[in-house]
């Protein structure tokens, strides 16, 4: 039934950015306040009250926009977007409208039905933050909270470019990510710096015309997005299998029950009538000023994910398991600096750095020298691989230095083929039988010998050494 | 003055010349708080500041840590600003004292005071006419003699029309010269605050204090203070033009006279005049009548009965709050204004208003840079089309009472700064003559006006 | 160039603002007279391709990112006509129904 229809999603979702201060005041911007506690005459809306813009916050966008590839232009103006809600004190918020910062960029993402796929940024630009209403706290009020009121924000505004829920969440996952990258924003949708709203519509395979689109807010996480759009998507599809039309109308979902339903029509809510901000001169960048931004964006996840399959000779999968977040890249980088093999230390990022980080929130506990030491360890046999997690873990908790945590854990291992001779032979003299069978033929009990010279020692021989004692052994 | 005991005798002076004029209906503090105010405030107030001790009214819509600030309106009754309008803080810090707040029509919008929700202003020569407005309480308190200097708004007019209707001085400074933090917002690519005061000595005092650098304020210059110049001796060198588009052929001819006399005597002074064109002037009222009306939409959207000022209740949900506070909080004239604001950038007509009024404003701004690019350096031209009205005349067509703004709103448009000096009686009436300068240079139109003052008999029949 | 009772309507709800049924013919009869006023600079042709003009400053100066709040003398409680826990209180929403946040 669904391959008959199209699916068609644009996504605008509004980031903000990290700056300490409000917008267009010197308030803090700080998540978690006390309610109204940073507040001013301006971001009050109080009579007689002016913005001034932040400057950082001008750079971060100026910088979102490069990341983005959009083209940023040198003068752009801001823009009253007129409408009555609680947490709008002004009745207006200011925003950009028909010269916005930046526009023509685009995003590269992996599709999980069309591989690489290029969303459009038809435009990204610079607005304030309403602050927040709370329907349910006292019975019969709306409680409002200003706090948020004046946070900067970016917009980012794709074209319709998704054609599956899937795909609009892996885009803005990616989005998240370059932005995560570039240090503009936090991106975390639990706490609100990062929200999206979506355009859906459907249309019959092979139909070029645009479907009408309805309006999907209140999505509240990543997960949620997938949720809420392939909802409307089943929604739009029964109402036109059924002979019906779809109407052009803004749609809440709602995530106990999974499902969506229209928010009561707002009437002339959509007749803005954005002008240019009278109190707010045009806003006009030097090409240095740009250029200084292209400077401090990084290298970017998907340029870092070509350069580590190239550099270090990693699968693609792994490569982007370690550019998921750019401290780990960093890390990872800083571990194979300080010696280590690329690839052992790309198993070793993904597997006990990535798990100890998840459980604690200071991150990255060992230092990349550290790491690179402990595998240089295990490299040079002194240490086995399963002593070396034990190691790790150790440092991790309570730092040291790896050798000396290891000796202190008496986890060195042998590699005195005198004494590893003498376990040897007290394995084989315990294991007659075994030896027979394998001098007849069954040479995979070589294994169990290892294992059992591993037992004898406690741990403490190189098994790779053992082996070949063994081998020797058992070949005389 | 740099003693307490003067300030303190100043204070209590003003106290009595205010509570003296009471009738006139133009000052809106209660007397016993102003008094106790006055009296605290002097001797809190710096010996050293250059305005010690001089008692300054300030308009409704200014906002101060004293006193209410209603800006003439139902919906700011009783509200009391958590802080001072950067222009009120520098005249604080200069010494001078904050003499109450004046009444206006409501949010600045009007031209005779009488669309105050707190009763019209009465004229302090004839009780039967209108200061002008919106600034008509400062006007009043100046022309009664109570203070010797007020702050009022400018945003088409409005301190320099009451000025000549009251027979006072009134400045509009260049647009970004004074700070508007903390004026309540009507139009805002034309609101200043203005001053109006005795004397253009007097008038300009205050305006220097006021005047400079906010960082508070997107649109305020980067500038000093204005300097004030000294008095001419003479106009030799000035170039003054007259434009004839402000000189048609209706004009009240009493008023024509006391503008010819007033000419007659900048040529005396030396100074060359010579006729100019502005061609646009006629469509500069329409133009306005667009442009502020947009702003003013947008501007009072904040006043809703939310987060202060009171509430007109009984109401279920928001929207209903909102709309019964608009509704009964603004009165008739706002409601037009923000209505048909509201209109004009409405989807469908952004484009044939007010896209189309900016850019009738670029070209009204050009006339005054081409007369200025040929050597002229001031305009001179009647700041009024007649003396104060009788109140109630013009309140059947709102367009009519915007006609008394003709004169005057093109400075706005411009952001030009412009003077109103008195230059005559008529009937016994003030009437005003009008010198509009370069953009920052006030003080070339102070020299200018200095000299006007000194010459003209301003107490005499045109 | 008439004003109906109906775009009356339509922009008193715009601008959230009551106006009686009583009201609406005066208003309505007012704003027609109004813009049928200033609808005259439409017959200057000259303006087409003109930038428009604002005064002040070029281009906007910035504020260093740093938190340093404007001094309020008395805060939201002593503004707010109904407060509660540190919230503004309004009626509650009818018409608006955007969930929490």
């Amino acid at each position: 039934m669904a391959s008959a229809w199209e699916t068609v999603i644009g996504l605008e979702t509004h980031v903000q950015l990290r700056t300490v201060s409000k917008m267009f005041c010197g308030c803090s911007a700080a998540f978690g306040a006390p309610p109204n506690s940073n507040v001013c005459p301006v971001c009050l809306g109080l009579p007689g009250a002016l913005p001034v813009p932040n400057e950082q916050a001008l750079k971060l966008a100026v910088r979102a926009a490069l990341g983005l590839g959009c083209t940023v232009h040198p003068r752009s103006v801001f823009a009253r977007k007129n409408y009555f809600y609680p947490d709008l004190p002004k009745g207006y918020q200011i925003s950009q409208f028909e010269q916005p910062l930046a526009t023509a960029g685009s995003l590269s993402y992996l599709s999980p039905d069309r591989g690489v796929a290029t969303a459009t940024i038809q435009r990204l630009h610079i607005e304030e933050d309403a602050g927040k209403s709370l329907h349910d706290r006292f019975p019969k009020q709306t409680a409002i909270d200003l706090n948020r009121c004046g946070v900067p924000l970016i917009e980012v505004v794709t074209g319709p470019d998704f054609r599956s829920p899937h795909e609009a969440r892996t885009y803005l996952l990616t989005l998240k990510q370059v932005l995560e990258y570039a240090g503009i924003s936090d991106c975390d949708m639990e706490k609100g710096s990062l929200r999206v709203d979506a355009n859906v519509s459907v249309r019959r395979a092979g139909e070029t015309t645009l479907g009408t689109k309805t309006e999907v807010k209140n999505i509240n996480s990543f997960a949620y997005v997938e949720k809420a759009l392939s909802v409307e998507r089943d929604r739009q599809i029964a109402v036109l299998e059924g002979g019906g039309t779809v109407a052009q109308q803004t749609m809440l979902y709602d995530s106990k029950t999974n499902s969506v339903r229209p928010q009561r029509s707002k009437e002339e809510s959509h007749d803005y009538r954005y002008f240019p901000d009278p109190d707010l001169p045009p806003l006009v960048l030097t090409e240095e000023s740009i250029a200084e931004q292209q400077t401090l964006l990084p290298e970017l996840p998907a340029k870092k994910r070509e350069r580590f399959v190239e550099k270090y000779a990693l699968s693609v999968t792994d490569a982007a398991v370690l550019t998921a977040d750019r401290a780990v890249a960093d890390y990872y980088e800083a571990v194979v600096h300080a010696g280590a093999e690329a690839k052992t230390a790309a198993n070793w990022v993904m597997t006990e750095v990535l798990e100890d980080a998840k459980d604690h929130a200071d991150g990255l506990r060992v230092a990349p020298g550290a790491l690179a030491n402990l595998i240089g360890l295990v490299r040079g046999g002194t240490l086995s691989h399963q002593a070396a997690k034990r190691v790790f873990a150790e440092v991790a908790e309570r730092g040291g230095e790896p050798r000396n945590v290891a000796e202190a854990l008496g986890l060195v291992q042998v590699a005195d083929t005198g004494v590893l001779a003498g376990w040897v032979s007290e394995v084989l003299g315990t294991h007659t039988t075994e030896v027979t069978r394998y001098k007849q033929g069954e040479t995979r009990l070589l294994q169990f010998f290892v294992g059992q010279v591993m037992k004898a020692s406690r741990g403490k021989a190189d098994p790779k050494l053992a082996q070949r004692v063994l081998e020797e052994k058992l070949a005389s | 003055m740099s003693d307490p005991s003067e300030a303190l005798a100043s204070a209590k002076g003003a106290a009595d010349r205010i509570v003296k004029v009471k009738r006139l209906n133009a000052c809106l503090t209660p007397i016993k708080e102003l008094r106790k105010s006055l009296v605290a405030q002097a001797s809190a107030a710096h010996p050293s500041g250059v305005l010690y001790g001089m008692p300054v009214a300030v308009k409704d819509n200014i906002c101060t840590l004293e006193f209410t600030t209603s800006c003439g309106s139902r919906i700011l009754e009783g509200y009391r600003s958590p802080y001072d309008a950067t222009a009120v803080a520098k005249l604080r810090a200069a010494g001078a004292l904050i003499a109450g707040k004046t009444n206006c029509d409501e949010f600045g919008m009007g031209s005779s005071t009488e669309h105050s929700a707190y009763g019209r202003s009465l004229h302090p020569f004839d009780k039967t006419r209108v200061p002008g407005g919106s600034s008509g309480g400062s006007a009043v308190l100046v022309a009664a003699g109570a203070v010797p200097a007020a702050l009022g708004s400018e945003t088409g007019g409005s301190v320099r029309q009451p000025a000549s209707l009251c027979g006072v001085v009134g400045i509009k400074p260049t647009y970004g010269r004074v700070s508007r933090y903390g004026l309540v917002a009507f139009g805002s690519s034309l609101d200043q605050i203005g001053v109006l005061g005795r004397s253009v000595h007097d008038a300009a005092r205050v305006l220097s204090v006021i005047s400079g650098r906010d960082p508070k304020d997107s649109t305020c210059e980067e500038r000093d203070s204005l300097r004030l110049p000294t008095v001419p001796e003479s106009l030799q060198g000035f170039v003054i033009g007259v434009p004839k588009e402000y000189f048609p052929q209706e004009l009240d001819p009493a008023v024509r006279r006391a503008c010819d006399r007033a000419i007659r005597l900048l040529r005396e002074l030396g100074a060359a005049v010579r006729e100019v064109s502005l061609p646009h002037t006629v469509y500069a009222v329409a133009t306005y009548y667009i442009i502020a009306p947009a702003e003013a939409s947008s501007n009072l959207a904040r006043y809703d009965g939310a987060r202060y000022g009171p509430r007109f209740d009984g109401s279920e949900d928001v929207r209903a709050l909102y709309r019964t506070t608009r509704g009964e909080g603004f009165g008739p004239e706002v409601r037009r204004r923000v209505l048909v604001g509201t209109y004009v950038l409405s989807s469908g007509y952004y484009d044939a208003y007010y896209r189309k009024a900016q850019q009738m404003r670029a070209l009204i701004a050009q006339d005054f840079r081409n007369v200025f690019d040929r050597g002229v350096d001031l305009l001179f031209t009647p700041t009024t089309p007649t003396p104060a009205f009788k109140a109630g005349e013009k309140l059947n067509d709102p367009v009519a009472m915007y006609l008394s703004d003709i004169f005057t709103v093109t400075a706005n448009l411009a952001g030009l700064p412009a003077i109103s000096v008195p230059i005559g009686r008529i009937r016994g009436l003030p009437v005003g003559g009008q010198l509009i300068g370069q953009a920052f240079l006030e003080d070339e139109m102070l020299e200018a006006a200095y000299a006007l003052e000194r010459a003209v008999p301003a107490g005499e029949e045109a | 160039m008439s004003v109906t009772h109906d775009e009356v309507r339509r922009i008193a709800r715009l601008a959230e603002l009551d106006v009686g049924e009583e009201a609406l013919p005066l208003l309505a009869e007012q704003m027609s007279r109004i813009l049928e006023y200033v609808a005259q600079i439409n017959a200057v042709p000259a303006s087409e391709g003109v930038k428009p003009f604002v005064p002040g400053p070029d281009a906007v100066r910035f504020r260093p990112d740093e938190v340093r709040p404007a001094p309020l003398a008395f805060g939201p409680a002593e503004l707010a006509p109904a407060f509660r826990d540190g919230f503004f209180l309004v009626p509650k929403l009818g018409q608006f129904e955007q969930e929490e946040g």
